[in-house]
Formats: structure tokens, sequence, C-alpha cells
């Protein structure tokens, strides 16, 4: 297991902060990530299943994810700019 | 070279497009989004605007890019912060020789920023508050 921060946005920042602390498994999926921050509070459960993943500023695909501490790992929950 | 700005600073319309003219382009699309009072019943007061910066930018280059290689100019700007009702929120610019790659292109830009660039919106309705649309 490893701890990773998770930046957080929108509905969900405003719920959680701007960043969460999760313990994920080595070379995590993003969909293990979003389970983690889900577990931290009911209410966002939903929120953060409709978020898709990012890292280094980058969406992430559906594989394991080789992370490390400097990465930059965010979620993004349905945009809405325009 | 495209000009892509995400900032609170308000939407300079003209200037915006300005900076699409030149000898080379018989054909400007431009297209600008406002702050709208009504969506069916639903009545919105004002709208805060947030983004996941630097994300955003390099994800508006992205969109830019591969139109730019075609010989074609891009100008997108996004306003973030606090928006009344007609302020621009948006506005997409494109430049091309001729006119359907401009309005092809100002469509695919526009539709794919609402998809994937990391911009929010948090409406403040007259019956409540709003993430999203």
């Amino acid at each position: 297991m490893m701890e990773i921060q998770v930046k957080l946005f929108a509905m969900l920042q405003e719920q959680l902060g701007d960043s969460v602390a999760v313990e994920v498994p080595a070379q995590p999926t993003a969909d293990q990530i979003k389970g983690a921050v889900g577990q931290l509070a009911p209410n966002v459960r939903q929120m953060v299943s409709t978020a898709r993943l990012a890292v280094n500023q980058e969406f992430a695909g559906n594989g394991q994810l080789k992370l490390s501490a400097a990465d930059e790992v965010a979620l993004i929950p349905p945009v809405s700019g325009g | 070279m495209h000009y892509l700005r995400i900032s609170d600073a308000p939407i300079e319309v003209a200037a915006l497009y300005e900076k699409l003219k030149d000898p080379k382009y018989g054909g400007i699309v431009t297209f600008v989004g406002t702050v709208r009072q009504w969506t069916g019943e639903i009545e919105t007061k004002y709208i805060d605007y947030s983004a996941y910066h630097p994300m955003a930018e390099k994800q508006l280059e992205k969109l830019a890019d591969p139109i730019e290689a075609q010989g074609a100019r891009v100008v997108i700007a996004h306003r973030t912060g606090h928006l009344e009702l007609t302020d621009e929120a948006v506005f997409v610019g494109v430049a091309a020789a001729h006119r359907k790659d401009a309005f092809r292109w100002c469509e695919y830009l526009i539709d794919t920023l609402k998809k994937d660039v990391p911009i929010w919106k948090k409406e403040t309705d007259t019956d409540a508050v709003r993430w999203g649309d």
C-alpha cells in the first residue's frame, strides 16, 4: 500500500477540501483511487463515481498507474465550462 | 500562433477578434458564450467559474495544436471568477483560408472544450445553487 495526495475540484473540493490523502495499492488503477476517495465520506461517493482521474494533468486510462510521490493526481468532476 | 487564456479578466471580444485577422485568412468564425438568465423554469442570478490551472490550459493546447498545424489560427479565452447575466464566459475564434473549415473547427473546439477542459461552473439560481449543467 502507498499513500497519495489527490487534488480535488468543484463540488468535490467544496465537500472535502483542496486535496485528500488516501491509501491505495502500489500501482493502483484509477478505479481503486476513486474508490479510496469515495470511502472518505458517503455523501461524495456519487460525485466521485462520475469524476475522471488525471495524472500530471493528463486524463488517465483504465490500466495500472506507476505513481511516485512527485506525481500530481487529481479527480476531475464532470466539466461544465463554456 | 494560437492565443489561449483562462483568467478572471473580462473577455475583450473586439481585441480577441483582431488577433484572428491576417491576409492568409478569408474566413473568421467566432463563438461567444454568455451567461443566460432562463434555462426552462430555472432562473439564473449569477455564475462562478473555476478551473484546474494549468491542466485546463494544457487541454486547450491539445485542442488547438492539430488545427493550427493545418494552417488555421485559434483564439480561445475562458473567464473564471464571478460572472453576471450577459457577461461573456467564453470566446472561441478560428481563422482559416476558407469558411467551411473555420465553421467546422470553431464548433469542434467549443464542443470539445465543454467535454474535456477542466473548468466548472457553479450556478446560483433563484431556487438553488447548482454545479454544472
